[in-house]
């Protein structure tokens, strides 16, 4: 699993990693069952606090969305599928991103979306 | 005796210290959460040393007092030393005849918790040559050496002045990875001194800006990410700014109608004020933790 942290990002650290996580479940790079690294593993590689890995692992347990097998580490859920609601709130933070970007160049949504599906009707051509 | 302040692993009351004429600390209230990375930052100059010694009793304040885990730093200064892993900002070679494995055991015989098995690990990944002089050693092969002596006996305070001076990027990055693991092996509470913020910045959990001896801001990274932002907002010819806009601000240029503000506050409050003061909001943007305390430094405050 590759995380991504942004320092520029304005969201929390533990929720950038949590963001990742699920990320990784919706594309597919992490299955049910597939281990995650430890804490330490992945403190040492962001080189962060590691109470900040832990913080993230325990929301998304709490969640149901990884779970820990006793002296064997942090795995996906069994039941931790591409499902259509991570798929729906995935969505909504990309266009988010791209609906501040657009407001920043003085766009509105309307000019954004229309843009976006001329582009895409461009790219199915 | 003084209760302990509550959770904090360590706390200043009014810590001032002068050097003659020369204010190094002044009224300083340092609250450490137990378990944080907490980098306190400051030109040179700053009073970040000066901080760390006077909880260490290595110099003594002038006013106020400091605790570390509950105790007095200067009425149990040999207990909490005991609990303390220093790295200070220079280090004088106190036993230069000695070689880096020498050295090693010298410090082991003052730490009844020193671990020795975990010692022998450090010298290992940072690299220690056991059999140099230390009088031989280059800047960034001391501060690995240091490393070995302030981690070995796995104190519950890490007190690092300055401790990627003298390391190369690389170097840097994996001392600092190795720190990380550390922590996650053992809870431990880290004070990080440095005025090079961007090289400690991913660790950095909490943050403390002295400016002048004077703590100007302590908050954690998330309150620091949250409250202080850039505004970037557009308004009308001729537009000035009302007098309650002005006092927060910390930053602020301006090119044709479009102005751009660092401002400290909740960003809905903030967004509230500029719009009922004519402007249009038309860019939230949060700061890397540099450009952030940036901001707070006095020298950054627009006239």
């Amino acid at each position: 699993m590759l995380v991504n942290l942004d320092p520029n990002d304005a969201r929390p650290l533990y929720l950038q990693i949590m963001d990742e996580v699920r990320r990784a479940i919706v594309v597919g790079t992490l299955k049910a069952e597939d281990p995650l690294p430890s804490v330490r593993e992945l403190a040492g590689e962001l080189v962060i606090n590691p109470r900040t890995v832990s913080q993230a692992y325990q929301e998304l347990e709490r969640e149901g969305v990884i779970y820990v097998r006793r002296g064997q580490g942090t795995f996906v859920s069994p039941t931790a599928k591409r499902s259509a609601g991570e798929r729906r709130s995935l969505a909504l933070a990309v266009a988010k991103r791209a609906l501040l970007e657009a407001r920043r160049n003085g766009l509105s949504a309307e000019e954004l979306v229309m843009s976006i599906q001329k582009l895409a009707a461009k790219e199915d051509e | 005796m003084n209760a302990r302040t509550e959770s904090f692993a360590v706390a200043t009351h009014g810590l001032s210290m002068r050097y003659g004429k020369q204010t190094a600390l002044d009224a300083v209230d340092l609250r450490v959460p137990e378990g944080a990375v907490y980098v306190l930052i400051g030109a040179n100059g700053a009073g970040k040393s000066s901080a760390m010694k006077a909880l260490l009793n290595l110099e003594r304040a002038d006013e106020g007092r400091a605790e570390v885990f509950g105790l007095d730093t200067i009425e149990d200064g040999p207990r909490v030393r005991a609990q303390v892993g220093y790295i200070p900002e220079a280090w004088e070679q106190a036993h230069s005849w000695l070689t880096c494995g020498q050295l090693i055991r010298h410090v082991a015989a003052h730490y009844p918790a020193w671990d020795q098995a975990y010692a022998a690990q450090l010298v290992e990944i940072f690299g220690v040559r056991p059999e140099r002089k230390t009088a031989t050693l280059s800047k960034g092969e001391s501060r690995r050496l240091q490393f070995v002596l302030a981690l070995a006996h796995r104190p519950p305070l890490l007190l690092l002045d300055e401790p990627a001076d003298g390391l190369d990027p690389v170097v840097r990055n994996r001392t600092l990875a190795h720190l990380a693991e550390h922590l996650a092996d053992t809870p431990t509470t880290v004070i990080i001194s440095t005025h090079h913020v961007h090289e400690v910045e991913s660790l950095a959990d909490h943050v403390g800006v002295l400016d002048a001896g004077r703590l100007v801001a302590q908050l954690s990274r998330d309150d620091l990410r949250r409250t202080v932002r850039r505004y970037r907002v557009e308004v009308p010819e001729g537009w000035e700014a009302p007098l309650e806009l002005r006092t927060p601000t910390l930053r602020r240029s301006r090119g044709g109608r479009e102005m751009q503000w660092t401002l400290i506050g909740e960003e809905h409050d903030v967004t509230a004020r500029l719009t009922a003061a004519g402007a249009t909001v038309r860019d939230v943007t949060p700061l890397a933790l540099e450009e952030a305390v940036l901001a707070f430094l006095s020298e950054e405050v627009a006239p």
